[in-house]
């Protein structure tokens, strides 16, 4: 393993927190507390600190849900996480996993449509998902999760989707706060 | 008259709040973080608690919160319990939650306000003094 261009490239990408791997509920949480004590050690102001880890939670569960419903196992329900800073000093919080072709596609087309959004109408959308009867599997929809996401970004949230040679693809996701 | 309901007393962990509820004082109270993947899985017994105090009490209900951050699976279980004092309100009931938060994060704030919006009964939010 060649961790020195590992740490390079981390550090060219000004990379904080990163994770690759199968992800549990307990792992999630873990990483979370890394991720906020790690924040506090920056100074990130506590809405910051609270908008990041927001991000990362919804990113992560949404991961875990979609593998869920999926019936995916330990391998395909792996989750790629990076939390890095811009040249700027804003946070970008990214996500990646293995999905189904078509649904990625989905995803991609619904994370686009909220892009020209503006707040007062994410809101509406996000009030009026939050109303939807609830998932039998306790999930609250990725929908939802997006929505909060996209009023929580100062910018547009950016999806992408690359196809795999077996059929599958790999569906990446970007916040930035 | 003798109520078998039981009361709830449920501990706070990393990602999921203390709960505490008194049938006999007309409360209930929740501190912390939520965030479990699946919320139903601890807030159904809080909904239902509250469900039945409402139908088998006619005394008011004062919800005590000092949450933190909650993910959007906890927003949706949230907004069941708020919807059920609305709709007790709605009937006459006396109804009340006051919802209070360290002043140095205005997204609790903004948070409970969202909920706020919804309902016609007195909802306070209101910031905790900041420690010294």
């Amino acid at each position: 393993m060649d961790l020195l261009s590992m740490r390079e490239s981390y550090q060219r990408d000004r990379i904080m927190l990163c994770f690759n791997g199968p992800i549990s509920r307990s792992l999630i949480e873990e990483i979370g507390k890394a991720l906020r004590n790690y924040l506090d050690t920056q100074q990130a102001t506590p809405s910051a600190a609270m908008d990041v880890f927001a991000v990362y939670i919804e990113m992560t569960q949404n991961i875990r849900h979609y593998a869920r419903q999926r019936g995916y196992d330990e391998a395909q329900a792996s989750a790629t996480v990076a939390v890095a800073r811009d040249a700027e000093g804003r946070y970008l919080i990214s996500a990646g996993n293995l999905v189904e072709l078509a649904d990625g596609e989905r995803l991609v087309r619904t994370v686009e449509a909220l892009g020209p959004l503006d707040r007062a109408e994410l809101k509406a959308a996000y009030k009026q998902q939050l109303r939807r009867p609830r998932e039998p599997e306790g999930g609250s929809g990725a929908g939802l999760g997006l929505l909060d996401m996209a009023r929580k970004t100062s910018r547009p949230l950016q999806a992408s989707l690359q196809a795999l040679p077996d059929g599958q693809g790999f569906f990446s996701l970007t916040a930035t706060i | 008259m003798i109520t078998m309901t039981q009361d709830l007393d449920i501990p706070g962990s990393q990602s999921t709040p203390a709960i505490q509820s008194s049938w006999q004082a007309g409360r209930l109270a929740m501190q912390g973080d939520s965030y479990p993947e699946n919320s139903y899985e601890l807030f159904d017994q809080v909904i239902d608690w509250v469900r039945r105090y409402l139908e088998e009490e006619a005394r008011p209900l004062h919800l005590s919160l000092a949450l933190v951050y909650l993910n959007t699976s906890s927003v949706k279980a949230m907004m069941d319990i708020f919807d059920l004092l609305e709709e007790a309100h709605g009937e006459g009931r006396e109804v009340s939650v006051e919802w209070r938060y360290d002043p140095r994060n205005e997204r609790i704030a903004e948070l409970a306000d969202e909920f706020r919006e919804d309902c016609s009964y007195p909802f306070a939010i209101t910031p905790t003094a900041a420690p010294a």
